[in-house]
């Protein structure tokens, strides 16, 4: 038809869904690993083995999007009873009893799939479709239907019939279930799955560390690896892993020094530390690393420089005793103390409790004492040098200054130069201490080993403690 | 479902073209519950000669459909002067609006099927005939 004759013709409709709606987690960081969350219309499968939350994050979605428009539907079938479901879920902050039979409702379908097996289950979605037009429907567990199948290939029928359904009808399904990994390569809801993302659950020497991770979003981006997660009294709390910032290193570094607060250094280093700079500040047990680190963090806030001083060894007592010595009240504006057992460190959740209070509170000036913390929280060395280099780029990108302690073995500098830490190649600076004792006195020198973008003096030079604090002689 | 045209019921009266079973199931639960006549085709040919008979206040259909495509059924049924006044809605998983509406469709909705979407579109149509053709039949 010419555009003469449509003239005056009224018309409706657009295309649409150029870029999909997204359906939220109920957690951001979920949502962001995640590109914005799930892309609404889509069949996503929930996997994971048994006690790793699978279901509580399928019910923090559903809570989630609860709203006044359609319900969303939770099917229970024949792994948990549906009553024990509901106790166990009133515990967490999410739960809404108002919304229950209203905004979320409840369907068991275990006994009538049992009764009448596997060939009933598109009837019965369908009926609630026409019943109850939810926008999100849930299967739990979609695994156990597997059970009642009398094959694999009947399974197969019903599931491609089940995503027929599901294609045709505007709702976004989630099929949760207790799948091994190898069980993607056979299970046919792997293939008509637009989505996956499972929860896993490792263990880690006496305590557990939990995973969440995508395995697959069609048509959408996502952050790859594993995110560590946190079963809480508010649901599924989940951490993205730490990867390098979009910004290349260099952009908007500021030509800038700042001091070290420890008397001589600067002069050392050639006027400072660069601002945004890492510096590896490494040396045997009391050779004064804490407090060469405490004089920095502690010039800084005196200069204006908020400053994190992140302790994993150091209990917060004694700290803040450390941080009276030098005069300043613990509880100063600016200074920022942050412990955490090494014991039940997960480096997840501190890297994103470290960028939560940078972005806050304006952090200039960081310390992590000690990053030998780090490596025995991490099994994976490859994902611990991942880690600490996308740490140390994304200090540089926000101008924050840092000093990161490491505990060397015996002799020390002196002994010949030897330091095997994993942060050393990745950090701009690396300054050594020593401690010895000669007679009746402790002997402590300092040499700086490597300065990037500058001169700096390479002798090793004794330095003193006093009540002042550390300084160079 | 055959109460057409001029359903004694007064029942407005909707071809589908619809190959899809579930998109046809869910068609039929959404309409016949909002109180249309519902009459199914299962390709453009056989849509084109039951419109022709019928004279349905709409028709709805998918682009690819067998033997006639939904674009094609759209322009002979425009270019009939018999069969100008049906209401045509190109229901499709194609992005293709600005194609229905060169084809002389009345209106254009993308799937899946959002039932709510889908009722305001054909109510709104079927307000549209009653405007222009004081209710008569096409």
């Amino acid at each position: 038809m010419s555009e003469e004759q449509r003239a005056g013709i009224p018309f409706t409709g657009v295309d649409e869904d150029a870029e999909p709606t997204r359906i939220s987690t109920g957690t951001s960081s979920a949502d962001r690993i995640l590109g914005g969350g799930f892309p609404a219309h889509s069949i996503n499968i929930i996997m994971g083995e048994p006690g790793t939350g699978k279901t509580l994050f399928a019910q923090q979605l559903v809570f989630h999007n609860a709203g006044d428009d359609r319900p969303i539907l939770y099917v229970t079938t024949l792994s948990e009873p549906l009553g024990k479901v509901v106790k166990y879920l009133q515990k967490f902050e999410f739960f809404d009893e108002s919304r229950m039979g209203t905004a979320v409702i409840y369907e068991e379908a275990g006994t009538e799939l049992a009764e009448k097996g596997i060939g009933a289950l598109v009837p019965m979605v369908t009926e609630w479709i026409g019943r109850l037009s939810p926008k999100i429907i849930v299967i739990d567990s979609f695994k156990a239907l597997h059970d009642i199948s009398p094959s694999m290939a009947e399974m197969r029928r019903v599931v491609h019939d089940l995503a027929g359904l599901l294609t045709a009808y505007d709702t976004t399904a989630f099929l949760v279930g207790e799948y091994a990994g190898d069980q993607m390569a056979t299970h046919p809801e792997f293939v008509v799955a637009d989505g996956i993302v499972e929860l896993l659950r490792h263990e880690t020497g006496m305590r557990d560390d939990r995973f969440f991770r995508v395995r697959k979003l069609r048509g959408s981006s996502y952050r790859e690896g594993l995110h560590a997660l946190r079963l809480t009294a508010g649901g599924v709390k989940i951490f993205r892993r730490l990867v390098s910032p979009e910004k290349p290193r260099g952009y908007a570094i500021v030509r800038e020094r700042v001091s070290t607060g420890v008397g001589g250094l600067d002069e050392m280093l050639g006027g400072g530390l660069w601002r945004g700079s890492t510096t590896l500040l490494g040396g045997p047990t009391g050779a004064g690393k804490t407090t060469v680190a405490l004089q920095f963090t502690l010039d800084g806030v005196r200069r204006g420089e908020p400053g994190l001083y992140v302790h994993l060894e150091e209990n917060p007592t004694q700290l803040s005793f450390l941080v009276e010595g030098f005069g300043m009240d613990p509880e100063s504006p600016g200074l920022h103390l942050l412990y955490h057992s090494p014991v039940e460190l997960q480096i997840d959740s501190l890297v994103d409790e470290i960028f939560g209070l940078i972005r806050e509170r304006g952090v200039k000036r960081i310390v992590i004492d000690a990053v030998g913390d780090l490596v025995t929280a991490v099994r994976d060395p490859q994902r611990l040098h991942d880690y600490l280099y996308a740490l140390s780029q994304h200090f540089a990108v926000n101008g924050v200054t840092a000093i990161v302690t490491f505990e060397t073995a015996r002799p020390g500098i002196t002994g010949g130069y030897s330091i095997d830490a994993p942060f050393s190649h990745l950090s701009d600076n690396i300054i050594l201490l020593e401690a010895g004792i000669a007679g009746d006195r402790t002997h402590r020198k300092l040499r700086v080993i490597k300065t990037r973008g500058s001169a700096h003096d390479p002798t090793v030079r004794e330095v003193e403690i006093t009540s002042e604090g550390i300084g160079i002689l | 479902m055959t109460d057409s045209p001029g359903s004694p019921e007064g029942r407005a009266t909707i071809v589908v073209v619809e190959r899809d079973p579930h998109v046809r199931v869910l068609e039929t639960l959404f309409l016949t519950e909002a109180g249309y006549a519902v009459e199914f085709a299962d390709d453009g040919a056989a849509a084109l000669e039951k419109a022709r008979q019928l004279r349905p206040d709409l028709l709805i259909t998918e682009i690819m459909v067998p033997k006639l495509d939904g674009l094609a059924l759209c322009r002979l049924l425009k270019e009939d002067p018999a069969t100008r006044g049906i209401m045509v809605l190109i229901f499709s998983i194609l992005t293709a609006s600005a194609r229905a509406r060169d084809a002389g469709a009345d209106a254009f909705l993308r799937k899946p099927l959002a039932e709510q979407k889908l009722l305001d579109t054909v109510e709104q149509l079927l307000a549209r005939r009653r405007d222009t053709s004081g209710g008569e039949s096409a």
